[in-house]
């Protein structure tokens, strides 16, 4: 019996198959390090909380660059309209951040 | 019985094995339309990640934050508060301990940068006294430590201090107050401590000359924590010019600030939906005469409209699923492995210190599901009709014309 040159070729299902297996133990890897991530900012957790109530700080620091966006918490409801009534947002971060309802 | 199940899920392999073949055979069309659905899913996921982390670390620091802040409200605007203020509020059963604060922001012209500067009496704030815990070095500045700072870590970056230990701020009149760093926040904090300079009391005021018997604020806390909102509106009845921000309120804009309805989140989606549209409408929008043609023979072979519908319906989701994993994928990647880089020019806009934001998202399964909501249904939803209509096709009609 003669043997074929060429092994046949595998079937497009399980071309796709491994494929996906090997997106999801992408990941899977990529889960495993984020756990490990995790533990290390519950190191730091700790750490955070001590200075959110040491300094009885109300915010996080995220923006700088206005202070309504980096105090959005206790900043004056007006601040975003400062230079004149009906003055346009003109701070970049105003567009990310959701001005705070009360 | 188990034969047939056999069979059938022969028969759905071999299908999918044709749909798996009939993409490849238009590989360059399935992968444009993989990739800017990818593409699609990865501006929606990774900004949901990135307010998803933001507010979840919010929710979890946050509930340390002073239990009552009180501000004095004039012509709409927020203006210092008078000292005197702690005796009325002595009148007040519940609370345990009123803490003036000095702060505000300090802008330094030199590098454009702005400072958010606290003077406060630490030792009397609630873990005060573990502050130094959180440092990566020295001591917090007591009461007595004259012109003594602590400082965070984009500030001693900004101030090239680099073994330096002292720097000077100007007074609104232009005349140097000089400090000495006494320690420095650890790097592990940023995300609270980026831009603080710490000082007492005595050196704020001096620092941003604001006259005696007045403050910034008042941290006020009291004795059982179920009295919050009781206190708080005792508060607001004495004192009716004074803005009282109780902790839940302050907790509860982190949660709303970082929206679906936020500017940036309304832009990424009406950008997706209008990619998404132009797919689905692409997908809908008639038959090419090829497509005819093999629906035509493979009828002709024996097909039924019902397998002609599933090849389709297997196709949308190997494009679809595909894409899913392959945008949420990277969008992780993006937010946890390079702080969410895209997002950063408007997540910061012209601040110039900016905190090493060390963002995890929490994805649970009702995240990811959203995300499919959005996209996968959707498309699936969009490629029925289409699937039908080519389903239908007669095979003379198709042959012959």
């Amino acid at each position: 019996m003669m043997r074929n040159r060429f092994p046949e070729p595998m079937r497009p299902a399980l071309v796709f198959a491994l494929l996906l297996c090997l997106l999801l133990a992408f990941d899977g890897a990529l889960f495993i390090d984020g756990l490990a991530r995790r533990k290390a900012e519950y190191a730091t957790l700790a750490q955070l909380a001590v200075v959110t109530s040491g300094l009885g700080l109300t915010d996080l620091a995220v923006a700088t660059e206005a202070r309504y966006t980096r105090h959005p918490a206790v900043s004056d409801p007006v601040a975003p309209f400062m230079d004149h009534p009906g003055a346009i947002e003109h701070f970049p971060t105003g567009a990310f951040w959701l001005p705070p309802s009360r | 019985m188990t034969a047939m199940a056999q069979r059938n899920l022969e028969k759905q392999l071999n299908i999918l094995d044709y749909a798996l073949s009939s993409l490849w055979r238009r590989r360059l069309k399935s992968l444009s339309v993989l990739l800017v659905f990818a593409a699609v899913i990865f501006l929606l996921a990774s900004f949901q990640m990135v307010t998803k982390a933001l507010s979840d670390k919010a929710r979890e620091v946050l509930v340390h934050t002073p239990e009552i802040t009180l501000q004095k409200m004039s012509v709409g605007r927020q203006e210092a508060i008078p000292l005197a203020y702690r005796d009325r509020l002595a009148g007040i059963f519940g609370i345990r301990r009123v803490v003036p604060r000095i702060w505000g922001y300090y802008f330094d012209e030199v590098r454009l940068a702005n400072y958010t500067v606290m003077g406060m009496a630490v030792e009397e704030m609630p873990d005060g006294a573990r502050l130094d815990t959180a440092l990566a070095s020295g001591t917090m500045p007591g009461p007595a430590g004259q012109g003594l700072v602590a400082i965070g870590q984009s500030i001693k970056k900004a101030l090239a201090l680099e073994g330096r230990t002292t720097f000077s701020l100007f007074r609104p009149d232009l005349s140097l107050k000089a400090f000495e760093v006494s320690g420095e926040f650890s790097p592990d904090t940023d995300i609270l401590t980026n831009d603080l300079v710490v000082m007492n009391l005595a050196d704020a005021r001096d620092l941003f000359a604001i006259p005696a018997g007045l403050v910034t604020d008042l941290c006020v806390y009291v004795a059982n924590p179920q009295e919050i909102d009781t206190i708080a509106k005792k508060i607001s009845e004495t004192m009716p010019s004074v803005r009282v921000l109780t902790r839940p309120q302050i907790q509860k804009t982190y949660q709303v600030v970082f929206g679906w309805r936020s500017g940036f989140g309304s832009i990424c989606l009406l950008t997706a939906l209008a990619a998404f549209v132009i797919l689905a409408w692409d997908k809908a929008s008639g038959l090419s005469p090829e497509e005819r043609r093999e629906i035509a023979i493979l009828k002709v072979l024996g097909w039924q409209t019902s397998d002609i519908l599933v090849v389709r319906f297997w196709e949308s989701v190997i494009v679809s699923g595909l894409a899913c994993v392959v945008g949420m994928t990277a969008a992780y990647i993006h937010v946890v492995y390079f702080a969410a880089s895209l997002f950063r020019p408007v997540l910061m806009g012209w601040s110039v210190l900016r905190p090493d934001l060390h963002l995890l998202p929490r994805l649970a399964a009702g995240d990811i599901l959203l995300t499919l909501a959005f996209t996968v249904i959707p498309y699936l939803a969009a490629t029925v009709i289409p699937a039908w209509r080519s389903a239908t096709v007669p095979a003379d009609s198709a042959l012959g014309g």
